[in-house]
């Protein structure tokens, strides 16, 4: 076991690992690469008992306030700091239920800083700007989930005067690190029955005795010194799917200064050159988190004076190429079988990587008349319209357009809908274009410049939102195929043999005398195919290949369908299956 | 032209191309009512009947936003409701950024659509939304307070976010329903007509 800290608290130390449901899914995951011999920055957790004994009389129980004491001394025994002290000691505050629950307070990160303590951090680091920060940050982020307060974006506003503005909504955030500590526990175990949590639990059938616990976790900066910094590592590359990790590093920096963009992280190698027996350590942790857990991992991690800790580890994000590689490499390495590896693949993936994409060698010589920031990826192609009218009447005659406005509004969707791709002048990625034609899966690029596009109109042009150019004339377009990559043709032989309905191709002799859904009515709406799918056997056409398509088939019994690219169909119909 | 004609000339020009039945819905009026103004304006010219739909002509709208200043007289004037509006701005920012977060996923540095595999990702988003639904709920009382019809928007995105939450992704960013993010650019556009504000992108 963990050592106890009294009745509703435990010390974790990897010694054994308590159960889920009695520290929950966070602190579980943190006791586990403890236990896995990693180092992690140091943590208690106050467990679901006290959470139950919250709900069911109102108020903290009265022991914990005293166990609460004793876990920050342990936590400053662990770290050599001190809450609210000279070298201060701040900490996290995060949920954790055994089951993840969407609803729980969010985390609360830098907990224990106050004017005092960011006056002793900035001489400890020698960096008014980083104390000042971190103060700010947690202002910030207190103020939003312990008191959902609404504030603008704080940067560049002083402590004292975000304090103001929480003030004028009548809320305030005490200087006190222990009253911090408190209240945010409180707001944790009240997130447990925030409309969201109730609601997800009613609908999961999941009981509201569960409860959550709450994990205690020591701050550890990248910023303190020049033997410190911050960077995330995939096991894997998640872009290419290649066998090599993959990862970002900051000097004397913190992890939000990565995410931030406003940093120009180095590669890994940065960090095997100026700290070689870190990076060591670090692959070596990477490759045991991707053997325990099987699936190619994130990790970010803090070095702090020199030493390493890792902060959380999850599988990774991949994109599409990655996906099928990383599922493919696995299971040829023995780590996992088939059924895994083909539920690890979206057959919305496939479609993305299957999707037509500019011929090798078409834009060599080719006039790039326009760029700006790709919204929505794709390729589309046709001459340039101004105005959303046209575009639909244009497209409704069989033309394709090219939608190019200064920005898009409501008024413009129809026009949207109509285009094989989409500019605008104006407006970055959360621009009502990007948001709208990415709804859509229309091809767009935004924020090309003002007048960029005006003298456009009429013009034969090629919208790469792959890259972000817009290319005049009509550039060869290339379909892929399944059968063109080793890999897919591997993904397709299995799950040929784990689909639950037969896929073949359009030149099968069965497609013959397959039931078209694209002669029909309603056809192409899946919300009409279970209607129109009674009783057929061989069916093509129109929204069968959608996910919802696959699903109706399924439901109807459908023995054959006749799909342009099987692999996404084989893929749907398995993961409908499995559901 | 009196206000209620203005009025459903106004739910015309958020709708833009709309059907009387969709514009009624989105001021909480009678359908038979927003009907017949509607028809009595594109008599006058200044709207016009395309298939079910209608829309403004350049005349209509210069009709529509020259008669705001009368109209929305009050609201303009009213420190409560334009207090609710910078408000309102600031959670603007925040549900775009949400829904782009939404849409796509930061891989190893780059920018790729979300393809919704990963579902505690999509919950983390969900959850995301419910807070920012319940920060953004009071403003929509605030301005009820005075212009009852926004109650309707308050409980349009109601009903989408409980769609959500049930496992209905597409109310969040669909453009064909009522989605959250549909009923919450139709409001924003309401608002900004209301307060005669110029939308920056």
């Amino acid at each position: 076991m963990a050592i106890s800290l009294g009745r509703y608290l435990l010390a974790l130390d990897g010694s054994a690992l308590p159960s889920r449901d009695l520290i929950g899914g966070k602190a579980w995951s943190v006791a586990r690469m403890l236990s896995l011999s990693l180092p992690v920055p140091a943590a208690v957790v106050i467990t679901t008992d006290a959470c139950r004994a919250y709900l069911e009389t109102g108020s903290v129980p009265t022991e914990l306030a005293a166990e609460i004491d004793g876990a920050i001394a342990w936590l400053e025994q662990a770290t050599g700091r001190q809450f609210g002290g000279a070298k201060p000691l701040l900490v996290s505050v995060r949920s954790g239920a055994a089951i993840s629950m969407p609803g729980m307070m969010d985390t609360v990160l830098n907990l224990g800083i106050n004017d005092a303590a960011e006056a002793a951090l900035a001489s400890e680091a020698d960096n008014p700007t980083f104390a000042r920060d971190t103060h700010r940050r947690f202002l910030e982020l207190y103020a939003s989930i312990v008191l959902k307060a609404t504030l603008a974006d704080t940067t560049d506003h002083d402590p004292a005067s975000i304090r103001a503005e929480i003030a004028t909504q009548g809320l305030a955030v005490p200087t006190d690190p222990r009253a911090q500590l408190l209240a945010a526990i409180n707001a944790v175990f009240d997130s447990w029955n925030s409309r969201r949590a109730r609601r997800y639990r009613q609908h999961h059938g999941i009981t509201d005795s569960l409860g959550t616990a709450v994990t205690v976790q020591a701050m550890v900066f990248g910023n303190l010194d020049a033997r410190s910094g911050t960077g995330v590592l995939f096991s894997r590359n998640p872009l290419t799917g290649e066998l090599a990790p993959y990862g970002e590093y900051l000097h004397r920096a913190q992890g939000e200064d990565v995410v931030s963009g406003k940093f120009t992280p180095e590669p890994l190698s940065a960090l095997a050159a100026s700290a070689p027996e870190v990076h060591t350590q670090l692959m070596l942790a990477a490759a045991t988190l991707e053997r325990e857990n099987a699936d190619v991992q994130d990790i970010e991690f803090t070095v702090q004076h020199g030493a390493l800790y890792l902060l959380q580890t999850r599988s990774a994000k991949r994109a599409p190429q990655a996906a099928v590689r990383f599922a493919v490499d696995m299971v040829d390495e023995g780590r996992i079988d088939t059924k895994t590896a083909l539920s690890r693949v979206q057959a919305e993936q496939i479609r993305t990587l299957l999707k037509p994409r500019l011929a090798d060698g078409a834009t060599d010589g080719a006039t790039v008349l326009a760029h700006g920031e790709p919204a929505c990826q794709g390729v589309g192609s046709g001459v340039v319209v101004n105005d959303s009218d046209s575009a639909e009447q244009r497209a409704a005659a069989g033309v394709a357009v090219v939608l190019a406005r200064a920005t898009t509004s409501p008024e413009d969707v129809h026009g949207m809908i109509a285009a094989s791709a989409v500019i605008t002048e104006q407006g970055g990625a959360t621009s009502h274009a990007a948001v709208v034609s990415r709804a859509l899966g229309v091809p767009c690029i935004v924020g090309c410049g003002a007048g960029a596009l005006t003298a456009l109109a009429g013009a034969l042009v090629t919208v790469d939102a792959n890259s972000g150019h817009i290319y005049a004339g009509l550039l060869p377009v290339v379909t892929p195929d399944e059968s063109d990559d080793p890999r897919l043709a591997k993904l397709t032989s299995w799950a040929v043999a784990a689909s639950p309905i037969k896929v073949v191709r359009e030149d099968d002799p069965a497609a013959a005398a397959a039931f078209d859904l694209g002669e029909v009515e309603g056809g192409e709406d899946p919300e009409k195919l279970p209607a129109l799918l009674v009783g057929k056997t061989c069916v093509r056409g129109g929204a069968i290949e959608s996910d919802a398509g696959v699903a109706a088939a399924l439901a109807a019994g459908v023995a054959i369908i006749i799909a342009r690219h099987p692999l996404p169909v084989l893929l749907a119909a398995i993961h409908t299956a499995a559901d | 032209m009196n206000e209620q004609t203005h009025l459903s000339l106004h739910g015309l020009a958020v709708k833009k191309h709309a059907s009387p039945q969709a514009v009624a819905a989105l001021l909480g009026a009678e359908e038979a009512r927003v009907t017949a103004h509607l028809v009595d304006a594109a008599r006058r010219g200044r709207c016009v009947e395309a298939g079910d739909n209608y829309l403004l002509t350049p005349a209509g709208r210069m009709v529509v936003e020259a008669n705001y200043s009368r109209y929305f007289a009050a609201a303009r004037a009213d420190q409560g409701f334009n207090a609710a509006h910078a408000r309102f701005e600031i959670i603007n920012e925040e549900l775009k950024q949400l829904v782009t977060d939404w849409q796509t996923v930061n891989v190893g540095g780059s920018q790729l659509a979300n393809d919704h595999g990963d579902a505690a990702y999509d919950e983390k988003i969900v959850t995301r939304l419910g807070a920012l639904h319940d920060k953004a709920a009071p403003l929509l009382t605030a301005f009820a307070t005075l212009l009852p019809r926004f109650a309707s928007y308050l409980n349009k995105l109601e009903a989408a976010l409980l769609q959500i939450e049930d496992g209905e992704p597409a109310w969040l960013s669909d453009v064909s329903i009522d989605s959250y993010h549909t009923v919450w650019f139709e409001l924003h556009e309401d608002l900004l007509r209301v307060l005669g504000r110029v939308r920056t992108e």
